[in-house]
């Protein structure tokens, strides 16, 4: 809207009046998760307040599994639907790793983080191959998280609300939490509640959003020491791998060479096959598979993490 | 359980069927032909009975290799065939010639070459039964003159493949196959049965064709915890081939010395009336029967005629042989076939013995008038 | 601990018992390596694939009999470290079947090659899979006898070379698959020695069926035929066999390896019918009664 700064003095006075901005907060979280819906119960409680809402959101494009925003704005009056880096009063992340995606809109020093620790890890995290290589998901714990964070909250929300009879009530739960720090009449989040959720669902529902926002009070220390051993899991054994080539077996057909995925093997000087690349293997095997003449052993074994080389250790961790 | 031995009317296919099972063989694999026929009916009979498989195979070749396949796994076997399934059966013989698998197998000779006439009598497969197959090779030929002899014979046979580790062939003609005779059937526990030498002790290092003293290894049973290799390649003691002429040499020789070594113990033959014999007469199968009738006959009248009737054509009793040559002046060898037997009697005899045979191709047996009036006509 | 430690742990021992124990070296003669096949030869690939399958089935080596027959396929027996028997040329399923029958405790494995089982044993091949005994035949196509130098076989392809066939082959190829089924085979399975694996599986499957089994490997003679019909090096013929090479799941879908005609892989025929032996031993039984026979 080119024309907004000349052609309406009225809204220029108000914006002028307005002491404090819209409030800006971030729900996050993978495909399938109820990021939507959470939002839309946020947007009519702003409404019943006689705020103007302003709510954009990425979703379709993600699959399930995918991850999912939405960006909610609110205030005495809004113009653009979307938080700036840095600006989220609020970010909730309906699952963890969405959630410390989303950290750097937070603003710095007094934003509030609220995240489910519940952690969904996308298949295509693991980009290693290797038997059990770590995989891209976050290696944060909840921990240092909360170290860095002011106001941060990270309930297992998934855990209370199975507990609660309905892993779907975990949503609930983090709105209850919501609650606790926004300044929205309580009754008003109960009613919106109601509005959206199914009716045979409302007593859980209700439950849940009181279990949010007495999780609050209490003292969270174990949890949080539990958790983070849940959201930075270590393997606890690691494959070694070794390739045994028997150089006397070997007769130079150049099949291992060529199918090799890691393209680590080569024929020597000798045209006898050689490992030149053992960094790169992952012990997938198909050389030994396709050696007609059983000159490839690959020996896997496993051994306790803490006890590979630094080298390796470097290299899992990059 | 001693039992008195019984008497029964039998077939000489037939008997060849109950001396086969005497002897402990519990797997037939055969495919019908005529005129050996029976012992297959037979043993599709009598096996079940023991425990044992009878399978008519798909064709001559498969059922000499499933005889093999069978006594390689530890089982007695045998098959029964004649002029073109023996035809077809010669590559196996060999490989048990050369891997030393024990198995009998009964070539009732019908008229040939080629399919020949099937009903009618012949001994043309003297020489086939000894050379049937490629290469040097050790051989057991067994040749039964009368139905109760081929029930003993195929006995022995069994026991002869069983000790020595050789294909032993039980060679009768067509006429004493269907002819029916009293069998006197010993009680079984009578009967001298040989079993192979079973490999044992340590697996490791284990030779499976490193020879005994008597020039026989003993076989690896599977299952036994031997797990050899089984070759018709020449191969070593080890089983695996070989090209090196010294071992080939070795190995080969061997084979065909555990025959040459073991002469007086598979060598079998009868004689009649040799004692002053002037004149012997070398026969056997059916033509024996009548050739020992014409020498009773000759006798009767004068002439000094002996019968020599060899029970193992293969080896054949060269040692008896060559001394009878030394007492007689002629010898008259009366076969079914152009003259097969008679080479080998003329390689044994010295040039002052005349050697003439009795030859005759046309599917009937050679009578004893036939024998006699040759023997009279020597005699003058 | 948690959930996801536990998921790995399962996982690696998922991991042991799939491969980690198989050495093929347990189950080799050691003393004749390296073996005589040429460089590229895809006979090893399924020699290692059928090891692989006996080792996963613990089918003990003393218990276990392979039989082979002549050719190239034929020396596979020779280095295998079980009860072996190099018999002669396209009878191997011959001297089987009088095994199995007189051993019915041996497991009993034939491997025969395209020559050796279809053209001069075709009629062996037949009559096994009509009588269903327990055998388990693994027959390897390559299309060529490679042994006598590389003449036309009756799986060779339509105008390829061989030292038989100068001026291109004019004989249709044989579909042993087809054959096997059509004879009654209640197991015919076929795969290619690229998808090693599968063809591990699929042995696996063969040798646990109770009845006759076939399996039809699609073997490379890299040095031999491949170089006569300029099919490329030795890994350019391994991977030409997953040209148009699509699963299989259900019997309906149609692969396409290199070779000739649209040739299925995978599981073709899996059929119920009793076993030959036991069929013959429990009639036997029933009708002379168990007590009228002596062992």
């Amino acid at each position: 809207m080119s024309s907004a700064t000349t052609a309406k003095p009225k809204k220029t006075v108000q914006k002028q009046t307005a002491v404090k901005g819209p409030t800006n907060v971030l729900i996050v979280g993978v495909g399938g998760q109820g990021v939507i819906m959470v939002s839309k119960i946020l947007a009519r409680l702003s409404q019943l307040q006689g705020l103007q809402v302003k709510q954009s959101e990425v979703h379709g494009m993600a699959k399930r599994g995918g991850s999912v925003f939405s960006h909610i704005r609110f205030g005495e009056e809004v113009w653009s639907p979307t938080i700036p880096m840095g600006e989220a009063d609020v970010v909730l992340g309906l699952e963890w790793a969405e959630g410390l995606r989303w950290l750097r809109y937070l603003k710095p020093g007094v934003g509030t983080f609220i995240s489910d620790t519940k952690r969904i890890v996308p298949p295509f995290s693991c980009r290693d191959r290797r038997h059990d290589a770590r995989h891209g998901y976050a290696h944060h714990t909840i921990a240092e998280i909360v170290a860095q964070v002011p106001s941060a909250y990270a309930p297992d929300a998934t855990g209370m609300a199975t507990e609660l009879g309905n892993e779907r009530v975990a949503n609930t739960i983090l709105l209850g939490l919501l609650s606790t720090v926004m300044d929205f009449p309580v009754e008003s989040w109960r009613e919106v509640l109601a509005e959206f959720v199914p009716p045979k669902t409302l007593d859980t529902n209700l439950k849940a959003f009181e279990a949010g926002r007495a999780w609050t009070k209490q003292d969270h220390k174990p949890l949080v020491d539990d958790a983070a051993t849940q959201a930075a899991p270590e393997p606890l054994l690691k494959r070694e791998v070794k390739l045994e080539i028997t150089e006397s077996w070997c007769k130079s057909c150049d099949i291992c060479v060529k199918m090799c995925p890691e393209r680590c093997l080569a024929l020597n000087d000798h045209q006898i096959v050689e490992l030149v690349k053992p960094e790169a293997c992952t012990g997938c095997r198909v050389c030994e598979w396709l050696c007609p003449d059983f000159a490839i052993a690959v020996h896997v074994s496993t051994v306790p993490i803490n006890t590979i080389s630094a080298e390796a250790a470097g290299e899992v961790q990059a | 359980m001693s039992q008195m031995p019984q008497r029964q009317s039998l077939q000489g296919n037939q008997a060849c069927a109950l001396g086969a099972i005497a002897a402990g063989c519990r797997l037939f694999a055969g495919y019908p032909i005529t005129p050996s026929s029976e012992v297959a009916e037979r043993m599709s009979k009598e096996l079940p009975r023991v425990e044992g498989v009878f399978v008519q195979m798909e064709d001559e070749i498969a059922s000499m290799a499933a005889v093999l396949g069978s006594s390689m796994g530890g089982v007695k076997s045998m098959t029964a065939t004649s002029g073109p399934g023996f035809s077809l059966k010669q590559e196996h013989i060999g490989y048990a010639a050369l891997a030393e698998v024990p198995c009998v197998i009964i070539n009732v000779m019908r008229g040939g070459p080629s399919t020949g006439m099937p009903t009618r009598p012949a001994q043309g497969d003297v020489m086939q039964a000894r050379w049937g197959t490629h290469g040097d090779h050790p051989i057991i030929v067994v040749t039964p003159s009368s139905v109760q002899e081929i029930y003993q014979l195929t006995i022995r046979a069994f026991n002869l493949s069983e000790t020595y580790r050789v294909p032993v062939i039980v060679l009768y003609d067509e006429a004493i196959g269907h002819l029916v005779d009293t069998v006197e059937l010993p009680d079984p526990d009578s009967i001298e049965i040989q079993d192979r030498k079973w490999a044992s002790g340590p697996a490791e290092g284990y030779l499976p064709y490193a020879a005994d003293e008597d020039g026989v290894p003993p076989m690896p049973r599977p299952g036994d915890g031997y797990r050899t290799h089984t070759t018709g390649l020449t191969h070593l003691e080890t089983g695996f081939p070989t090209q090196v002429p010294a071992d080939v040499s070795r190995v080969i020789g061997r084979l065909l010395d555990k025959i040459e070594r073991n002469r007086d113990a598979i060598e079998q033959y009868e004689l009649t009336n040799c004692d002053d014999a002037e004149i012997l007469v070398v026969a056997f199968g059916i033509t024996a029967r009548s050739s020992e009738r014409a020498v009773n006959l000759a006798r009767e009248s004068g002439i000094k005629v002996g019968l020599m009737r060899p029970l193992t054509l293969w080896p054949f009793p060269e040692r008896k042989m060559k001394e009878l040559a030394g007492q007689v002046r002629h010898v008259l060898v009366p076969e079914m076939n152009a003259g097969q037997l008679i080479l080998e009697i003329e390689r044994l005899c010295p040039d002052s013995v005349t050697v003439s045979g009795i030859n005759r191709f046309d599917g009937l047996p050679i009578d004893p008038g036939e024998v006699l009036d040759k023997i009279k006509e020597i005699s003058k | 601990m948690s959930k996801l430690a536990l998921n790995l742990k399962s996982l690696q021992k998922a991991g042991e018992k799939s491969d980690h124990k198989f050495e093929i070296r347990d189950y080799l003669r050691l003393d004749l390596f390296p073996h005589f096949l040429c460089p590229g030869c895809g006979h090893g690939i399924a020699l290692r694939a059928l090891l692989w399958a006996i080792h996963d089935l613990d089918i003990e080596l003393d218990q276990l009999a392979v039989v082979s027959g002549i050719g190239c396929s034929g020396r596979l027996s020779a280095y295998i470290d079980a009860n072996t028997f190099h018999t002669t040329h396209g009878r191997p399923i011959a001297f089987a079947t009088g095994l199995k029958l007189a051993r019915p405790d041996l497991h009993v494995v034939v491997i025969t090659g395209d020559g050796d089982c279809l053209a001069i044993g075709g009629n062996h091949l037949i009559h096994a899979a009509r009588r269903n005994l327990d055998i388990t035949c693994i027959m390897l196509n390559n299309e060529v006898y490679g042994m006598t130098g590389g003449q036309v076989s009756p799986t060779t392809s339509l105008d390829r070379y061989t030292t038989t066939t100068p001026l291109g082959n004019q004989e249709p190829g044989f579909d042993a698959c087809a054959l096997a089924k059509g004879a009654g085979a209640t197991f015919v399975g076929r795969e290619v020695t690229l998808q090693t694996t599968a063809l591990k599986n699929l042995m696996q499957e063969g040798l646990s069926h109770d009845g006759f089994s076939f399996i039809e490997v699609i073997s490379d003679c890299t040095e031999i035929y491949g170089r006569k019909n300029e099919l490329g090096s030795s890994p350019e013929m391994v991977l030409s066999q997953k040209r148009s090479i699509l699963p299989k799941f259900d019997g309906t879908a149609v692969d396409k390896p290199f070779r000739a005609g649209n040739w299925d892989t995978g599981v073709l025929v899996r059929e119920d019918r009793p076993e030959y032996y036991k069929a013959y031993r429990k009639h036997c039984h029933k009708v002379l009664g168990t007590a009228a026979v002596k062992k």
